[in-house]
């Protein structure tokens, strides 16, 4: 084993698993002893804080492309391309091009994350020699890792024809770029045995262990607890950021304020992971390559020999993917030249070569195969990617926080090489991927879709169904199977299937934009997967037929939407949940459904709202989801608006009660932050200083809510304060015991620890102690009487002795229930 | 099976509140909410409110049926003349409700109240079965409201504190619920 960076008290096992199996990840972290030495947790250094970037910035700064805006958060700079993942990194990434960007933080933010999100996935396989050129610059990761953040948005305009011969062209077009076997594996250890030592080399000598950089399971998305294991370290990291520093904090809510309608960062997070890194399965082919990558190098002995290995190990080889994946896509050969070492002359020699065997998807990509440091003339740093799975990023986290050194790892590349790579990639997809796309979609449109649709389609589905020998009699399901495309034992379609090829063009229209044709397709398609009863196929076709028909239709009446788009939501949250058992398509379904609908306005708002009450009662989300859709239910109703002329309509009522309820939640996951801002908002919906006699339990359970939020707001830490050092007074706390802090802040997660703090609290306070173990009594129910009278104390800006303990025991209690099922149940 | 009733003036203020059990199937009377929903009840009956407001135009009755839910709080309002909301929240099994907690507890199936709410009204809340009986709750109450108003001392939005109210409507109550 290498030396272990992190955590020399662990045991290998323990440390292993933290690497990938992620909600262990804090597991060590229990035991006082490495909650000490795992310090470098809290270390804000460069790195850790770029990664944390994007939600920590201020909603309203999503035009801030460049670091200096980041560091606002820490001022550690000299970052370039500051702000990583989501809205602030977005807009660096596309900086290069002009983009008219949409608003920020509005509603155009989700559809364009949604359209984005279905993007034409192109696998890399490259020669050995290639990999090593690419690893000698210094990319670990090998060409994968160089071309990946260059594919996710095409520089310039990228014009499509759709099917029915109209050219729209695009400016935020992108591709992925993944590895040959992406997405096949669960992103968690299922096989101990056979990933041990690998783990174990992974994490501990991640510069140096250069075979396997990041493994492909890693790369692979679809996991929910690892979604919100990542969101909430985000959101952990954004309180501990705006706790102790005050004015950040003020600025921050000022700017919350101005706009309430302002999506939480943390939840488009949340809906970009969950698009990300979407599973390689039978049932969708939007995640299957609709190209592939073949890379050779210019140092390669016999180049052409190579090429020739590498297509043929795409095809029965090693490379081949399982056989439910359509094997006839595009092949595109690159040639990287090493422009230090090699000769040119030769290399154009080669190239000619190239074209002549291969035709013409081929390109030359020069690189320098020196590695390039920071202070080197024209050196960037190799953009981050956005569209990275939960896990990739939680290790790219737990990589960062372990580092002892505080310099950025972002590896850097030539600005010539930047540029090299994107001129390829543009290359690439306009003259070669979207044109064999445009012509395969339009000849399985002729050859299969068009059949399907119109009368005589009907009656081939119709006549199909009931053959000859079978009659109508009730055993046609079965008859039915016989002569269907669907081999219900293994659950797949041959890829050269009818529905198979229809569910590859529905996909392709979706990647290329085409709304209407890949409605119309789908819409056929539910059909003749419930014929077959393939359930999955079923589940997937009605999700995306809810999710083109609401992108396609831009008038949608109130009458169509409920028939039809309700329909396909409820049939695939069914078929998803009961038939096959996938509660991340189920919820992946919904989320895409909520945020369409609550685009649309209106008296879809009402039906985005109870999707989402759908989710948090159906539980089929994590604990930090649970709270980000409660917010997200009292966005759709604060955006309602009141029929005009009535002046009723509007949810203003509703709204705040599900601000009141996300704030309460907030504070038991102790994001005191925002916990804050839905409160403000509730507050200013619910208008509690106007009127008459108003309820007396809701006005002073909201300045019960005030009061905890106020007694917390320079972060949770500060609970035990009172224990160990006999004073509320967090500034000197914070002095005294900075270390102590952090180990205490990692707490409460444990449930062992959170009883012993809430009773520790709750003794003293002579609060009755069964409540704190009882699992439906909510201890909050006291804090009403308890502050019966403290309305008025609002204004009082100390932290009074009791508050703490308002605020513990909310907050430790959900811990408790939440913790236990979260290692069995959930996953 | 819990009940929670409250009278809501024009200005979403609470003119009278009450909580009660069910008395059929063997019940008690008497409430079983948790602590929390003190507070919580409140919260989602004023919620309620923006639902009977889009409910009052679209029907001729007073009797504006369930028009709320809240995890397993169905809320059922009537209307007076005066715009004056009687709203009654049911909840079958307050011990089921979650609020604002993230619960992994269980799924929302469970077998133990499943048995007997077959029976209960808010088991199935928009029964006819249940329809009628918190109708019939209603215009009793209404009756009783109307005569307690008629008091020439009450005033428009005032808080009725009259235990002779209260009696009449934890009675009707009884009968109905």
């Amino acid at each position: 084993m290498t030396p272990n960076t992190d955590d020399p008290l662990q045991s290998p096992q323990e440390s292993d698993s933290e690497s990938i199996s992620v909600p262990k990840i804090r597991q060590p972290r229990k035991s006082p002893l490495s909650s000490v030495t795992s310090l470098p947790y809290r270390r804000s250094n460069a790195s850790l804080s770029t990664l944390f970037a994007s939600t920590t910035s201020l909603p309203t700064q999503h035009n801030a492309a460049f670091p200096s805006e980041s560091g606002t958060v820490t001022p550690t700079a000299g970052v370039v391309n500051g702000s990583v993942f989501s809205p602030g990194g977005s807009t660096a990434i596309r900086s290069p091009s002009p983009l008219p960007s949409g608003q920020p933080g509005t509603s155009g933010e989700t559809r364009d994350i949604i359209v984005r999100a279905f993007a034409p996935h192109v696998s890399i396989l490259a020669s050995q020699d290639t990999e090593e050129l690419i690893r000698h610059k210094g990319i670990h990761g090998g060409l994968l890792e160089l071309l990946r953040p260059f594919g996710e948005h095409v520089p310039g305009k990228v014009t499509i024809r759709d099917s029915s011969g109209v050219s729209r062209s695009w400016e935020d077009f992108g591709i992925r770029f993944v590895g040959v076997k992406d997405g096949l594996e669960n992103p968690r250890i299922t096989d101990r045995r056979s990933t041990d030592s690998t783990a174990n080399l992974q994490r501990n000598g991640q510069r140096a262990s250069m075979l396997e950089y990041k493994p492909a399971r890693l790369r692979s998305g679809g996991d929910v607890p690892q979604i919100e294991e990542l969101v909430d370290r985000h959101l952990t990291f954004a309180e501990e950021q705006s706790g102790p520093v005050e004015a950040d904090y003020i600025t921050q809510k000022d700017a919350q304020t101005l706009d309430p309608n302002a999506t939480s960062p943390f939840y488009t997070l949340y809906l970009r992971r969950l698009l990300s890194g979407l599973p390689l399965v039978p049932s969708e082919t939007i995640s299957h390559p609709v190209a592939s990558v073949i890379a050779i190098s210019s140092r390669s002995p016999s180049p052409i020999e190579e090429l020739r290995n590498l297509f043929t190990s795409s095809n029965q080889g090693e490379h081949r993917l399982p056989q439910w994946v359509h094997n006839e896509f595009l092949r595109y050969y690159v040639l990287v030249h090493d422009e230090d070492y090699d000769d040119i002359t030769k290399s154009m020699n080669l190239f000619d070569q190239m074209k002549r065997h291969f035709g013409l998807h081929c390109h030359l990509l020069r690189l320098r195969s020196t590695q390039c440091v920071p202070s080197d003339d024209g050196s960037v740093k190799l953009p981050h990617c956005e569209w990275i799975s939960a896990a990739e990023e939680l290790a790219e986290i737990v990589r960062r926080e372990t580092n002892e050194d505080d310099e950025d790892l972002t590896p850097c590349i030539f600005e010539s090489d930047a540029n090299a790579v994107r001129a390829f990639v543009r290359e690439m997809v306009t003259q070669s991927i979207v044109p064999s796309m445009e012509r395969a979609s339009a000849t399985w449109n002729d050859q299969v879709a068009s059949r399907r649709r119109g009368l005589s389609g009907r009656f081939m589905s119709l006549s199909k169904r009931f053959t000859a020998f079978g009659g109508r009699n009730s055993s046609v399901p079965s008859l039915g199977a016989s002569i269907s495309n669907y081999d219900s034992l293994q659950g797949f379609y041959r890829p050269d299937a009818p529905e198979a090829v229809m569910r590859k063009l529905a996909d392709y229209a979706m990647m290329l934009r085409d709304f209407k044709l890949a409605q119309s397709t789908y819409e056929i398609l539910c059909q003749d997967f419930k014929n077959d009863k393939a359930w999955r196929y079923y589940a997937a076709a009605n999700e995306m037929a809810a999710v083109s028909s609401l992108l396609a239709i831009s008038g949608l009446s109130a009458k169509v939407r409920v028939e039809a788009v309700d329909q396909y939501l409820e049939t695939a949250y069914y078929s998803y949940i009961t038939r096959v058992g996938a509660p991340y398509n189920a919820l992946r379904t919904l989320v895409l459904g909520i945020e369409l609908l609550k685009l649309r306005g209106g008296s879809a708002l009402d039906d985005a709202a109870r999707w989402s009450n759908k989710i948090i009662d159906d539980r089929i989300i994590g604990p930090v989801g649970h709270v980000l859709m409660m917010e997200r239910v009292a966005s759709c109703y604060t955006e309602r608006q009141a029929v005009s002329g009535v002046g009723t309509g509007d949810r203003r009522r509703r709204s705040g009660f599900w601000n009141m309820l996300a704030t309460d939640a907030w504070l038991r996951l102790e994001k005191t932050g925002q916990a804050e801002k839905c409160l403000s908002e509730a507050t200013r919906l619910y208008g509690f200083d106007d009127g008459d006699v108003r309820f007396d339990e809701m006005a002073s359970f909201i300045s019960a809510l005030q009061e905890a939020v106020k007694a917390n707001r320079h972060g949770p830490q500060h609970f035990d304060g009172a224990d160990l050092l006999g004073d509320g007074d967090d500034d000197q706390h914070t002095l005294v015991e900075p270390l102590q802090e952090e180990s205490e802040q990692l707490g409460p997660r444990s449930p062992a620890m959170g009883h012993r703090k809430s009773m520790s609290t709750a003794g003293p306070m002579g609060q009755p102690l069964p409540s704190v173990q009882t699992v439906f009594d909510d201890p909050l129910g006291a804090v009403p009487s308890a502050y019966g009278d403290a309305g008025g104390a609002y204004e009082n800006m100390t932290a009074t002795p009791m508050s703490p303990h308002a605020v513990d025991m909310p907050a430790s209690m959900p811990v408790v229930d939440r913790r236990d099922p979260r290692d069995d149940g959930f996953e | 099976m819990s009940y929670y009733f409250t009278i809501i003036g024009t200005r979403d203020n609470p003119l009278f509140e009450l909580d009660f059990g069910t008395s059929k199937i063997g019940g008690d009377g008497i409430a079983r909410f948790r602590d929390e929903a003190k507070h919580m009840n409140q919260f989602i009956v004023h919620a309620a409110l923006d639902m009977v407001e889009e409910a009052q135009w679209a029907t001729k009755e007073l009797y504006l049926r369930r028009v709320d839910t809240f995890q397993n709080n169905h809320i059922h309002c009537f209307l007076t003349g005066g715009n004056v909301k009687f709203m009654l929240l049911m909840n079958p099994d307050p011990a089921a409700t979650t609020y604002s907690a993230y619960q992994t507890t269980s799924p929302p199936s469970r077998p133990a109240t499943a048995r007997q709410s077959t029976t209960m009204l808010a088991a199935n809340p928009t029964s006819q079965q249940t329809e009628d009986a918190v109708r019939q709750f209603m215009f009793e109450v209404y009756e009783s409201w109307v005569k307690c108003i008629m008091n020439p001392f009450y005033q428009v939005n005032q808080v009725v504190t009259s235990p002779i109210f209260r009696g009449r409507v934890a009675t009707a109550a009884k009968k109905y619920l």
